[in-house]
């Protein structure tokens, strides 16, 4: 019980301290250079260049900490062998380009890009702008999002139960096998169906990530003002054209922190991959390559260098996204 | 808002069709997890979960009672009893597994060592002996229509495992610092990256974005080393570090997005009248990012309450520190196979994240009031 | 049960969680002294004084086999009063691995692959052991040179010596089976490779289905196949030939190795063979697979698993009466004696103190094995234990196979470099399945193994 107040302490101590220190670093600006007296406009000035620091601080700290430290750790890893303590020069970006299960993990990757954000986004847009329109929404949004409350491991077991295939002559108890019979087929072994089994896989991605997509752009959505929706009504415009032409647009950039998000997400999900098929039959992925020679190869020199290979990914990603940053500033 | 009542009505009709067949496809595979969650092992294993929710059509193979069960009635030896615990009606039976559908119920069929005996619709069966049955007792096929049987004991045993009670409170202890922290941080940062001028800022922007993709699973060493070396060990502190620090990229990146959306004018306006920035952050900027908050904090809750791996490297396995994934993961067995238990404790824990969610539903809501202040 | 019931006992319990907060201190499961089959000399002339020090030790038992290794714990602490904690569990090759890099290492491992010993040893992650604990295995284990073999490596300094301390050990050469099944169609139990062979074959003849066999395994997808081939590689090729195989000094893709390989092959990649087809082996759940021995109508005959599989059977089933096992037996024609697989724990010392010591001196006592013995589940090849412990027939049976064995040999994947035998070996045996050529596959492996060098 002591420990429940622990974390309560530490709640209150952490929102405290947070709030004091923003608090009192600003005062000691200010206090340093006042805004007012003979020097404001300089004292304004220097203290517009510090303040942005002060409320960066501590997410900079702890990110310098907690990620930039590991990543540096990774490009020195990744230039050693497996115990990390001969240097071995590019020996493991040479082996990585001649794996083939390296290949076949950038393209499977790359596959992966392609359907899962997209999808993802679709259907939580989908489900974002039509519950918000009808009486249970507040319900069927709570059903489409459970998914995501699942554990990795509780929806390989759920989607388990979909894609089962038992053989001729037995009882199937996958879902999917049982409708393909239903309607005449025969059974199929989903999961080692080449190249399809990847599609598969991801339809658990997407079943999962939609969730999240409906409730960041629902949020979204509820904050276009009424006005220009309520114009375009008085110009006769549909619903359809409504949502199209007013809201999707106002709404854009949120469209894109959801599908930059879930981009990212794919770059590093295994859990799905590894609980499943655990990359066999052609559905290897890079991050659960890399877990693989990680936690089972124990070798950090190789899981480093294709760590850093997915690091290199994301450079796109954020080009786009400096773009973005330096448009809205306009 | 819809002046035209024809169209508005069967658009209604559409509208709500299109969120049932939405919500159905997403919750039908968890609703065979659900209905999983109340078979035993081995019906799992051999039919689909959606057969149990009717009567069907069941080969089983049961053996009699032992032959301690016996008694003798003048010159036999009986063993009687019935194949089913719940009910059924019997179509037929046999007593090998060649044929295992021999036998119309009723038939009285010799087992071979003058042993004789019969199966009833009902599914009573008496098998006699001229000698007292010795040894393993015989078998019998049964194919029978049985009626839906559904069972407690999965959650049973996941709510009164040993050690739950503690781990939810170790559990809690652990996610609660590690929603709330991150989300206070992450605002002070996502505000300074949204509306203040500073050079570097579409960099620092950037970095946030790249570093979402740093995969934890090489950050677990050298941190536990650090974690180490400054003496914080493997102790909740630690934990609440590392949660936060590994949630804030993206809590600053949707939070940042969110914000730079707010509308200029309010906050130039109150920079106009004198506000300095921390107070237009606290008064302005945080109530109407409510929303934003809300969300994030949904899903930063959801992470640290499934997250097993961060809490094995960081948290010990011991009893007090030992969290709710690690005590459900326990009950999977040995080797994982225990899908009945895994379907209950998927159940278990995925209420309070629910409660979360439904609770948070509101806040999500005042995003609306965002777009109405001004 | 009703669910008013269920709050009440959900309250109860949480209730009983706040207040108590450990649990009391662990009663001894056989009073001391009392069963006379039991060697208590042993542990009487073990007790010493080490109260005041703990000992962490770190596992892959979770479940019941975690409640088993803490009654053997139990006696440990009675003895010494030492305070030890047992935290193990699922995912612990992660863990040990983490923990010992990252600088706080449990102070005793329990490593079921030696090649994971053997990887920390060579990071000089491992204290070694006394020479004295060699000499004693060589006495008191049977055919105790494989065993010190198994748990001495290099290490950081390039010089061998004992690290890994072998206790407790699995079977993995049996066949299940039902023997009623058996008798209604006639069949005998086979006493030679080509018996069973030719009882596949006849079971084929008959419109049944032989074998049940699954390789599904989620994460670790493909293993069971590794067994299969480390017995086949026992019953064509010679035991110095295994040896070697594991070390890559006989290549992955050598004639011998694919020979085994392609032995499993004469099983699993026949339609008419296995239940559900060739093409539903590799999907098809490991732990799910022996259920067909237990259907009705029975869809196969016959499935080869480790001695722990009982625990995936049907609610209910009794060993020994509804289901049994025999030897997968050995090849009439080659002259290479009864081998036999299996697998084991190593207890390695992750951090060196007396206590951590003290612990590995009390598993060399008789009692240390017989408290288990006693009970479930577990195998020993210590010669001075009294075998009329075993808590059930089933088990003595093993340990007979294991005593009768002319050759030992530890399951090869676990004794090849993680990278192979839990990785690029699984996916050899998947694709295998799968309507590859063993050739290929065995190809694609030695490729991985020569990048490893």
């Amino acid at each position: 019980m002591d420990q429940l107040f622990m974390a309560g302490g530490t709640v209150v101590i952490g929102v405290f301290g947070c709030v004091a220190y923003f608090f009192l670093s600003n005062m000691i600006l200010d206090a340093v250079w006042p805004p007012r007296g003979p020097d404001a406009g300089r004292n304004i000035l220097r203290a517009a260049m510090i303040r942005p620091w002060l409320f960066l601080f501590p997410a900079i700290a702890l990110l310098a900490v907690y990620l930039v430290y590991p990543v540096f750790v990774s490009i020195w890893l990744s230039l050693h062998d497996n115990t990390g303590q001969r240097f071995v020069g590019a020996d493991n970006y040479l082996w990585l380009l001649n794996d083939r299960k390296f290949q076949e993990s950038i393209r499977n990757n790359f596959l992966w890009l392609l359907v899962v954000p997209g999808g993802a986004t679709f259907f939580g847009l989908i489900a974002a702008a039509l519950t918000d329109r009808i009486r249970w929404g507040n319900f069927a949004k709570a059903m489409i999002f459970m998914p995501m409350a699942i554990s990795f491991i509780g929806a390989s077991v759920i989607w388990k139960f979909i894609y089962d295939y038992r053989g001729e002559g037995r009882t199937e108890i996958g879902l999917l096998n049982a409708v393909v019979e239903a309607f005449g087929g025969t059974a199929q072994t989903w999961l080692t169906l080449e190249p399809w089994n990847n599609f598969f896989l991801m339809a658990v991605l997407i079943w999962i990530q939609t969730g999240f997509a409906m409730v960041i752009l629902s949020a979204a959505l509820r904050g276009i003002p009424e006005e220009t929706i309520e114009a375009a009504i008085l110009d006769g415009a549909s619903p359809f054209q409504i949502f199209l032409k007013i809201k999707v647009p106002q709404i854009w950039g949120t469209i894109a922190v959801v599908w930059t998000t879930i981009t990212i997400l794919v770059l590093k999900v295994f859990d799905i991959v590894l609980a499943m098929t655990n990359g066999q039959w052609g559905t290897q992925v890079l991050a659960n390559m890399m877990f693989d020679w990680m936690f089972r190869g124990n070798d950090s020199g190789r899981a480093s260098a294709i760590a850093l290979v997915i690091m290199l990914l994301v450079t796109p990603i954020m080009i786009w996204n400096i773009r973005n940053a330096h448009k809205e500033m306009r | 808002m819809d002046n035209i009542a024809g169209t508005k009505s069967s658009l209604v009709w559409a509208v709500n069709i299109a969120v049932v067949v939405l919500v159905l496809l997403w919750t039908i595979p968890t609703f065979g997890l659900l209905v999983s969650s109340f078979r035993d092992r081995d019906q799992i294993a051999t039919t689909g979960w959606w057969s149990s929710l009717f009567p069907h059509e069941a080969s089983l193979r049961f053996r009699i009672g032992d032959a301690e069960t016996q008694r003798q009635e003048g010159e036999v030896f009986v063993i009687d009893g019935s194949v089913f615990e719940a009910g059924g009606t019997v179509s037929a039976f046999g007593t090998s597994n060649r044929d295992p559908a021999a036998h119309e119920p009723g038939e009285v069929v010799d087992f071979g060592d003058g042993i004789s005996g019969t199966v009833n619709e009902d599914g009573s069966y008496r098998v006699t002996s001229p000698v007292a049955f010795e040894g393993r007792s015989p078998r019998l096929f049964v194919t029978s229509v049985t009626p839906p049987r559904f069972t407690l004991e999965n959650y049973d045993r996941v709510l009164f495992a040993q050690g739950l009670g503690r781990a939810f409170l170790n559990t809690m202890t652990v996610t609660i610092p590690a929603t709330v922290i991150p989300i206070l941080v992450a605002a002070f940062a996502a505000y300074a990256l949204a509306w203040m001028e500073f050079p570097g800022r579409s960099l620092l922007i950037a970095s946030v974005v790249g570093l979402l993709v740093v995969p934890l699973q090489l950050a677990l060493i050298p941190l536990l080393q650090l974690h180490n070396a400054i003496g914080i060990g493997k102790d909740y502190l630690g934990i609440w570090l590392a949660h936060s620090a590994f949630g804030l990229p993206l809590a600053i990146y949707l939070l940042r997005n969110y914000m730079v959306g707010l509308p200029r004018e309010i906050i130039e306006s109150a920079r106009v009248d004198g506000a300095t920035d921390f107070q237009i952050f606290l008064k302005i900027i945080l109530p109407l990012s409510f929303p934003a908050l809300a969300s994030f904090a949904i899903f930063q809750f959801l992470w640290t309450w499934n997250d097993l791996l961060i809490a094995t490297v960081f948290l010990g396995n011991t009893q007090d520190q030992l969290v709710m994934t690690g005590v459900l993961r326990e009950l999977l067995g040995s080797r994982g196979g225990d899908w009945e238990i895994l379907a209950a404790s998927a159940f278990v824990s995925i209420s309070v994240p629910l409660v979360v969610f439904f609770a948070m539903q509101k806040y999500l809501v005042r995003g609306l009031l965002a777009g109405s202040v001004k | 049960m009703t669910s008013r019931f269920l709050a009440a006992r959900f309250l109860a319990t949480a209730a009983a969680a706040l207040l108590s907060g450990a649990a009391a201190a662990q009663d001894l499961k056989f009073p001391p002294g009392e069963d006379s089959r039991f060697n208590w000399d042993s542990y009487e002339s073990f007790k010493r004084d080490l109260s005041g020090q703990s000992l962490k030790i770190d596992g892959p038992w979770g479940g019941v086999d975690k409640a088993l290794f803490e009654t053997v714990v139990a006696y440990f602490e009675a003895a010494t009063g030492a305070d030890v904690e047992f935290s193990g569990g699922d995912g612990f090759e992660q863990r040990v691995m983490i923990d010992v890099e990252a600088g706080s290492p449990p102070g005793i491992a329990v490593v079921p692959q030696p090649g994971l010993a053997q990887e920390l040893a060579r990071r000089g992650k491992l204290a070694p052991l006394p020479a004295s604990a060699a000499d004693w295995l060589r006495e008191n284990y049977a055919a105790g040179e494989s065993w010190v073999d198994l748990g001495t490596y290099a290490g950081a300094d390039g010089a061998e010596a004992l690290y890994g301390f072998v206790y407790k050990v699995d079977v993995k050469s049996l066949v299940w089976y039902s023997p009623e099944n058996f008798e209604d169609m006639g069949y005998e139990v086979p006493e030679t490779m080509e018996e069973l062979k030719a009882l596949t074959e006849q079971i084929a003849e008959d419109g049944e289905t032989p074998w049940c066999i699954g390789l599904g395994s989620g994460p670790a997808t493909g293993w069971p196949a590794t067994d299969w081939v480390e017995d086949m590689m026992l019953r064509v090729n010679t035991p110095e030939d295994y040896d070697a195989w594991t070390r890559n000094e006989l290549a992955f893709d050598d004639p011998k190795v694919i020979a085994a390989i392609e032995e499993f092959g004469w099983f699993a990649r026949n339609d008419d063979f296995v239940s559900g087809g060739a093409s539903a082996v590799g999907s098809t759940d490991f732990r799910d697979s022996p259920k067909g021995l237990f259907t009705s109508p029975a869809q196969c005959f016959m499935h080869h698993q480790a001695s722990f599989i009982p625990s995936f059977f049907p609610e209910g089933t009794v060993v020994g009466e509804d289901v049994d096992f025999f030897y997968f037996p050995a090849s009439a024609e080659k002259d290479l004696g009864k081998p036999v697989l299996g697998a084991g724990t190593l207890f390695v010392i992750t951090k060196d103190s007396p206590v951590a010591q003290a612990f590995l001196e009390f598993l060399q006592t008789p009692i240390a094995h017989e408290i288990w013995m006693a009970q479930t589940g577990f195998l020993t090849p210590h010669k001075g234990v009294n075998t009329e412990v075993y808590g059930d027939p089933t088990l003595k049976k093993m340990g007979d196979i294991l005593l009768q064995a002319d050759t030992f040999r530890f399951d090869g994947s676990d004794l090849m470099p993680g990278a192979i035998g839990a990785g690029a070996f699984w996916t050899a045996m998947v694709d295998y399945v799968g309507g590859k050529d063993a050739a290929t596959v065995a190809g694609d492996v030695q490729r991985t193994w020569n990048t490893l060098k």
